[in-house]
């Protein structure tokens, strides 16, 4: 049997950790976790829940710029009237999440750091122990490739792409100290570690955006309206210098990110970069074949956006 | 195993609880309030949804031990002993179940977005039940049932 803390600061919660050494997990809302837990993906005797950490400015919008507390609510960034008015995107983008309910729980740290999903392994036990258990479970190949050394499992945060679009950085609490780190170096194109520059004790504190874009788009492909983890995110900006940073999500290990100048980018290398980076697989509800057509049209419908006006 | 106090309803029990256990598996085991239902189990169909101080939650995700010192409602806690809520009245009256294994989640859900949100519009109601899944109705009645509670609500 295992314990269950729940601790009122940060610094409590990484004393707990350093006590339980390696066998606990996180929980912020636990969304995405407890549903790990109970397929016995996940299995740390410990649970540290953060849910009671008291963050004070959960949202500040100053100069346009944004500093969001990594324990802020989906329900409440996609509701706040500031980010609506200066970063629409990151409103849109939480509100793409899971389903109302859901978003009242579930924390935008947990959305940034949110596991890596393969229809292969995210399966009950008695599913994955029929069909035959992968790599990233306890077998010894890819049940998708059949190879013995890559994990394809992909990406799924919807509000990441959007960060990263907005250029956000992340401030990482560890035992020596603060950091912070452009989110999008956090993530490592591998299906199993997907997550760098962060240690197993790290606690994701804040969220910060340098300053509100010229233009913003985003879109997500999912088979229902609501519920459905994504298949394709899109996020777009051009930025106050016309830098253009588009973040594809969903289609490969880590999210996909393109930055050029407005006045030098082309359709034609857009959609080049987007093939070469995207290491995709038939890992998802949709077909691969389907998701690759699929972000060629929104690459299409974000150019056709932008370059008309 | 932990020794906890929880308040359900307006009752304090104390219980012996697994400290990874979730919510709806105490209120269903262990306090035989099987009015919350368990289905998918993984947080896709809102059948267990339960108020944890105001804020709907579902039961499947939440771990028990995060419910102490709040305040649990479930399905049971909704009417005033046989005076059903509008919700459930309405619900009853527009025939907006059949089977009505889904019903207490979206008894539950609605409940609080409606004293949040007292005149919405159809697609505002199916935006709000989003998470609740139900295999028989195809959502219609359901949805003018909750129009309809919000009319009386609001009246
Ligand atoms: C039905 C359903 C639909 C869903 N749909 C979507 C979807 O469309 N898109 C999507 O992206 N997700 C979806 N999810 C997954 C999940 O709900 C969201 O990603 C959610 O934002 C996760 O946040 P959380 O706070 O609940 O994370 P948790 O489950 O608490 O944590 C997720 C991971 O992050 C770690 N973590 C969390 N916070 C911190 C922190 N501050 N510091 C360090 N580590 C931390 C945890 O240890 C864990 O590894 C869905 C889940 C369900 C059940
Ligand atoms: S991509 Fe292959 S190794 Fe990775 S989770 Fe899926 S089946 Fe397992």
């Amino acid at each position: 049997m295992g314990n269950y803390y729940h601790p009122s600061s940060i610094k409590e919660a990484l004393r707990l950790a350093a006590n339980n050494s390696g066998n606990y997990m996180y929980f912020s809302g636990g969304t995405d976790l407890q549903i790990y837990r109970k397929q016995g993906l996940e299995n740390s005797e410990t649970i540290i829940d953060l849910n009671a950490i008291e963050a004070t400015e959960r949202i500040l919008v100053k100069n346009a710029s944004l500093q969001m507390s990594a324990f802020t609510f989906l329900e409440e960034i996609s509701l706040s009237k500031d980010i609506q008015l200066h970063f629409p995107l990151l409103a849109q983008a939480a509100k793409s999440v899971a389903t109302p309910v859901i978003r009242k729980t579930a924390t935008i740290g947990g959305n940034i750091l949110v596991n890596n999903r393969c229809t292969f392994y995210n399966q009950s036990k008695e599913w994955r122990q029929a069909v035959g258990s992968c790599m990233r479970d306890v077998g010894d190949i890819c049940q998708v490739t059949g190879g013995k050394n890559k994990c394809y499992s992909r990406n799924v945060s919807d509000t990441a792409p959007a960060l990263i679009a907005l250029n956000a950085s992340v401030v990482v609490h560890n035992q020596e100290g603060e950091e912070e780190i452009p989110l999008k170096d956090l993530y490592s194109p591998d299906g199993i570690i997907f997550h760098q520059h962060l240690d197993k004790d790290a606690i994701l504190k804040k969220i910060n955006i340098p300053e509100k874009p010229k233009t913003w788009w985003f879109k997500k492909l999912r088979l229902r309206k609501t519920l459905d983890f994504t298949s394709l995110t899109l996020a777009a900006v051009v930025d106050n210098k016309d830098i253009v940073r588009i973040c594809i999500n969903g289609m490969s290990m880590s999210p996909i990110l393109i930055e050029e100048s407005f006045h030098s980018l082309s359709i034609e290398n857009l959609l080049k970069q987007a093939r070469k980076n995207c290491k995709t697989v038939d890992n998802d509800l949709m077909p691969m074949k389907y998701r690759k057509e699929m972000m060629n049209v929104f690459l299409k419908q974000w150019w056709s956006t932008v370059y008309s006006n | 195993m932990d020794k906890v106090e929880l308040n359900v309803n307006g009752f304090s029990h104390t219980v012996l609880v697994d400290s990874s256990e979730t919510i709806l598996d105490t209120l269903r085991n262990r306090l035989y309030l099987t009015g919350t239902k368990k289905c998918c189990d993984e947080g896709t169909c809102g059948s267990c949804t339960v108020h944890l101080d105001g804020k709907p939650v579902l039961g499947c995700l939440t771990p028990t031990m995060r419910c102490v010192g709040k305040k649990i409602v479930t399905i049971e806690g909704i009417s005033a002993g046989e005076d059903l809520h509008p919700v459930q009245k309405h619900l009853v009256k527009n025939l907006g179940l059949q089977c009505g294994f889904c019903t207490p989640g979206v008894v539950m859900t609605a409940v609080p977005y409606l004293e949040n949100n007292p005149d919405p519009s159809i697609d505002e109601i199916k935006n709000s039940l989003s998470g609740n899944l139900c295999r028989c109705t195809g959502y219609k009645k359901i949805n003018e049932a909750i129009q309809s509670a919000a009319e009386e609500m609001n009246s």
